[in-house]
């Protein structure tokens, strides 16, 4: 066996490099020692204030890369960030006087800017102004002409009708048609103005109020679906049905918010009452495009234009009375709780004069929604180890708008008028909350948790004779349980179960808008929902869940975390979502080895899983499908699988070059897949060989994983020139890979059968961005 | 080898000559001079009112340099002064002890060399014997109200979060209330909305441009989730109004529950929905098209495999799938707009 034994020894060279590394060290601080305590105090008191001046280089074009950061274009783009603070309230003395101005991202879209004024415990005042570009897409084309943020687009007059009908092979656009061609860089931007000011009027007494102005600009896309109106070649009959266009709707809104609020603040209670307001504003009634499906010269029939309007954002209001408050019956038992109540109206006119309007019995909706809140939760440490609470909440949305029958064309085939009542939709949602927290000794605590829901659906006034909705009310009983122990004093561990059971009612007669005005078959709802098919939010259901973690403070320098979730959730409806699982587990480990230094590393991986059974509509087959027997009663399937996987790694270290450099890196890397298959479940049908890729009504099988990678390293380094001055270097690369079907339709040289081709993609991308800037600190 | 070696001790020397040089024409024997009387801090008050007591007195008990060693040990510790609590003008503002107690047998120990000291009554430190709803009580004492109204009985609370296992109290900069930073700081426990952040489909969290407390209440709310607002959809609608309505045509679900579709902290489907349409619809609407023929293969149309030049993916399936017609799912304000069409 062989010992190693390592002894200090202290040799020359050693003792030479160990010497000069303590001199240059110890050099600044015998510097620092010059300044007396005072002069360190009143340096340590005053704030670090700082001008950034830089320049950043894009390496490519990318909305999606840019889309909140303002790093859209290829090319340079200027660093400009600032904090500056002052007021005499830094000076250690009697003064309370604090202001600040700061910039950030001030190169940029993403820009944003702060001034704050006042006196500690008296008033203050704080304005500032926040921008963001919202990059959707640069990669959109349309052969309308229209400017983006506009609301109303025109074809080419040349534009001849798009050929939606013929065969899939004819189904191309023609060059002149491709010529109209032309890409659109699609976004919005939101500016945002704000203002806040808070007075004290006495020591428990204060009165604050806040104000933004959002005004925003841009488009979203949307789609848009008309008549096609296009004559069948070789038929003396028009084309049957939806039209459908990508377009670009202007969010050309403004919305104003207020906050009013005045507080008091006691020995034993508090209260608060306040305002709070926010009006929105559409700067334009509609969106009105020509119908690329159609031609003026197509034979006109009932419900088929060639402009096609849709109605954008009403403006609304709403206007609500907030008070909230909490007193201490000993310091063991408190209660709080709220109350508001909120007026949220709409009238703006509707579209007057519009030909797939056949009957608008008013002018405006004259829309009203009283909302209700109510809370209440009492809380009492009943000894040392154990707290009890108990919470109530209501909250109502009552919407008192008027209903009517409306009379209008629809999109489809159907060349009769079609009748529909608005639903104006309310609800009720009642809650009761019971919690314990009971300590067993220093290191346990057992909590137990009872939840109780209720939530009722109607409409206040309908216009029809039943109920507006299928789905009427919910009740939900959940009892969950968490056990928390300090295994030591470095570890903790903790494991928690609850289960969840959820009714339903549910009134099959109820006739919807979906529906029209007539009654329902009872064997079809809701529009068409075959009788024991219900929604996901409103089926009944039972579900399970399981959280474990711990806690592992190895070290003050040293920390590991894990935790996992599993759920599992089963349906009780017939048709419908059936059960849904997920789990998910976090690993985490951070490692402060200095002072100055640090890494940290995490994992997320998540999976959720869900399945649909629904009811096959076998009159709705076409005959393909009908003489290869598929029986009735048959229903289909269609399984979610969603995959997750999140990695990062951070260091940090600093110090280097005698505590002049820092440098900084930073790695992540996220994979996310959403798959469907669909199946059929034909119970004993005779399919004649045919499977899901067969060229037929079988549309089953596994669709193209929605699949996104995203990878970012970003590197920086800072360098102190001296005590003032700093050089900042930084490098970002971050690459999505996005491969989604959704988009398949959008490409050239084929669309669905009525979709008018956008040439857009998912919006991958591989960009580099580097920058550098010099940093000025003073105080 | 030995050419290196001497190369090196050669570059030594001259550095500390060049250090000497530099540094002791000013210089009087202090650095590394522990024998030399040091100039002691006077027992004043650095900062606080009364902070004396804790920022005057290692310099007796066990530092060579033997000046306020506070100012040494822990600077960080000072840097209160730039902020709120920092301000001796404002007659809320607090002490040491206000925070940390009394600490009588911290201040009164008189241990030597590299003993230490008990720790203050109330500590704040990452492991630390106090608990948190005492280290909680000491801030609330002070912030009681308005936005922590709900703070007694929250997810927070009774998890045993205290206020500093979010806020840097003694920092200049607290790294919770910046927008650009305060979701690092959250995603500290919520570890899968740090996943989230990471999908295609995000809010401008990192980006900086919004912060999780622009929808959540960390001190406790009267909403689900510690929600800012009474509910989510009015959470929402505070940046999304124009989705507020009340719509002419309303979408059931939009007026209970925005999360019905929606997931706010991040998705692999564009715009931050729940699933993919149709799928997604289907969950809710069996009819009237989606029982008519199942979503397979042929909605990821021929580019997406289906290779059968017959067979067109329909528009209720592909793009936008449903919404492709009923592209006013959030409601429609158009008299002819009952199905969502207008």
């Amino acid at each position: 066996m062989r010992i190693c034994k390592n002894e200090m020894r202290m040799g020359a060279l050693s003792l030479a490099v160990s010497s000069a590394l303590a001199v240059m060290f110890a050099a600044p601080m015998s510097v620092y020692a010059e300044e007396s305590w005072e002069d360190e105090v009143a340096t340590i008191r005053h704030p670090t204030n700082y001008i950034e001046l830089g320049a950043e280089s894009v390496s490519k074009d990318s909305a999606k890369f840019g889309e909140y950061n303002g790093l859209n274009e290829k090319g340079g783009k200027a660093i400009v960030n600032f904090s500056v603070r002052g007021g005499d309230a830094y000076e250690g003395g009697d003064g309370i006087t604090r202001w600040s101005l700061a910039g950030k991202d001030l190169g940029t879209t993403s820009r944003e800017l702060g001034v704050a004024l006042g006196k500690q415990g008296r008033w203050n005042l704080k304005v500032g102004y926040d921008e963001l570009r919202h990059n959707i897409t640069d990669t959109y084309q349309t052969p309308l002409q229209g400017i983006m943020g506009g609301n109303v687009f025109t074809l080419p007059p040349s534009f001849e009708a798009f050929n939606a009908q013929s065969a899939t092979s004819a189904r191309v656009l023609t060059a002149n048609q491709l010529g109209a061609f032309h890409t659109e860089d699609v976004g919005t931007t939101r500016k945002n103005t704000s203002m806040a000011a808070g007075i004290n009027l006495s020591p428990e007494l204060s009165l604050k109020f806040d104000y933004n102005h959002l005004a925003q600009s841009g488009a979203k896309l949307i789609a848009g679906a008309a008549r096609g109106g296009e004559a069948v070649p070789g038929t003396a009959t028009t084309w049957r049905a939806e039209a459908v266009a990508m377009l670009m709707n202007p969010t050309n809104y403004k919305t104003d918010t207020f906050n009013l609020s005045l507080n008091w603040v006691g020995e034993s209670g508090h209260l608060t009452g306040g305002y709070f307001g926010s009006l929105f504003k559409d700067g334009y009634d509609r969106l009105s495009y020509e119908n690329p499906m159609m031609t003026a010269a197509a034979t006109p029939v009932p419900g088929v234009f060639q402009t096609t309007t849709l109605g954008t954002a009403p403006d609304n209001q709403l206007h609500q009375l907030n008070l909230s408050g909490g007193y201490a019956f000993s310091p063991a038992t408190k209660l709080a709780g709220g109350i508001s109540y909120g007026r949220n109206t709409q009238n703006t006119a509707f579209l007057a004069g519009m030909p797939e309007t056949v009957l608008a019995p008013q002018a405006s909706l004259d829309g009203l929604v009283v909302t209700k809140h109510a809370d209440a939760k009492l809380t009492n440490r009943t000894t040392q180890a154990l707290t009890l609470s108990a919470t109530l909440k209501y909250n109502e949305r009552d919407n008192r708008s008027s209903s009517n029958v409306y009379q209008y064309y629809a999109i489809n085939n159907v060349t009769a008028v079609d009748s529909s009542a608005n639903a104006p939709y309310s609800n009720k949602k009642s809650e009761l909350e019971l919690a314990g927290d009971y300590r067993l000794g220093k290191s346990q605590t057992v909590r137990l948790a009872y939840d109780l829901e209720k939530i009722t659906r109607q409409c206040g006034d309908y216009a029809l004779a039943s109920n507006c909705l299928v789905d009427t009310d919910n009740t939900e009983n959940k009892l969950g349980v968490k056990y928390r122990v300090k295994a030591s004093g470095d570890l903790g561990l903790n494991v928690g179960y609850s289960i969840a059971k959820r009714k339903g009612g549910y009134d099959n007669n109820a006739i919807t808008p979906l529906g029209g005005l007539d009654a329902n078959s009872l064997t079809r709802v809701n529009s068409q929902d075959y009788v024991g098919f219900v929604a996901v939010p409103y089926a009944a259901r039972t579900q399970n869940v399981l959280k474990a973690g711990a806690d592992w403070q190895a070290s003050e320098k040293l920390n590991f975390s894990a935790e996992g979730r599993y759920a599992n959730t089963k349906y009780d409806s017939t048709y419908g979502v059936k059960d849904g699982k997920t789990w998910g587990v976090n690993l985490d480990a951070t490692y402060n080895y200095s002072e100055d230094g640090s890494v940290s590393t995490y994992l997320s991986q998540n999976r959720r899983e869900q399945s649909m059974t629904i009811k096959q509509n076998n009159a709705a087959i076409v005959a393909s499908a009908t003489a290869i027997g598929v029986p009735a009663n048959s229903s289909w399937t269609n399984d979610l699988k969603e995959d997750g996987v999140s990695l990062g790694l951070n260091a940090k270290q600093g110090g280097l070059m005698a505590g002049k450099l820092e440098l900084g890196g930073d790695l992540t890397y996220s994979l996310d897949k959403t798959g469907y298959e669909t199946q059929q479940n034909y119970a004993g049908a005779t399919t004649g060989g045919l499977t899901c890729s067969s060229p037929n009504i079988l549309s089953c099988g596994v669709l193209p994983d929605i699949k996104s990678r995203l990878i970012t390293f970003k590197l920086t380094g800072i360098y102190a020139l001296d005590q003032a001055s700093k050089v900042s270097v930084g490098y970002m690369f971050q690459q999505l890979k996005s491969d989604d079907y959704a988009y398949n339709a959008f490409q050239y040289g084929f669309t669905s059968s009525r979709l008018m081709p956008t040439n857009q993609t998912s919006g991958s991308y591989a960009v580099n961005v580097i920058g550098a800037s010099y940093i000025y600190s003073f105080k | 080898m030995k050419q290196a070696r001497q190369m090196l001790l050669s570059a030594c020397v001259g550095m500390l000559l060049v250090s000497g040089a530099a540094f002791g024409a000013d210089e009087p024997a202090i650095a590394g001079d522990t024998t030399v009387a040091p100039a002691k801090a006077p027992a004043k008050d650095l900062i606080l009112k009364g902070d004396a007591k804790c920022t005057g007195c290692h310099d007796e008990a066990d530092e060579p340099i033997g000046r306020a060693t506070m100012l040494e040990l822990n600077p960080g510790v000072l840097a209160i002064a730039t902020t709120r609590h920092g301000v001796k003008g404002d007659e809320r503002t607090p002490t040491c002890t206000d925070c940390h107690g009394e600490s009588k047998d911290h201040i009164n120990f008189k241990g030597k060399g590299k003993e230490k000291p008990p720790a203050p009554d109330r500590s704040f430190r990452k492991i630390t014997a106090t608990p948190a709803a005492e280290r909680n009580a000491a801030c609330l004492t002070c912030h009681k109200g308005d936005k922590r109204t709900h703070w007694e009985g929250s997810q927070h609370a009774a998890n045993d979060v205290a206020c500093n296992s979010c806020h840097k109290v003694h920092a200049e900069h607290d790294p919770v209330r910046n927008k650009k930073t305060q979701a690092e700081v959250c995603f500290t426990c919520h570890k899968n909305e740090r996943a989230d952040t990471h999908k295609i489909s995000t809010h401008p969290l990192a980006a900086g441009k919004m912060g999780c407390s622009d929808c959540h209440n960390a001190h406790g709310s009267a909403g689900p989730k510690l929600l800012k607002k009474n509910t989510l959809n009015e959470t929402c609608f505070t940046c999304h109004a124009e989705k507020r309505g009340p719509f002419l045509w309303e979408h059931q679900p939009v007026t209970e529950d925005c999360s019905s579709c929606h997931t706010p902290h991040g998705s692999n489907i564009t715009p931050l929905l729940k699933s993919r349409a149709p799928f997604m619809c289907s969950e809710c609407h069996d009819g009237p098209h989606n029982s008519d023929v199942p979503y397979g293969t042929v909605a990821a149309g021929i580019q997406g495999g289906y290779a059968n030049p017959n067979m067109n993916p329909t528009e209720n399936a592909t793009g936008r799938g449903c919404m492709n017609c009923h592209s006013m799912v959030h409601g429609s304000n158009h008299p002819a707009g009952a199905l969502l069409h207008r």
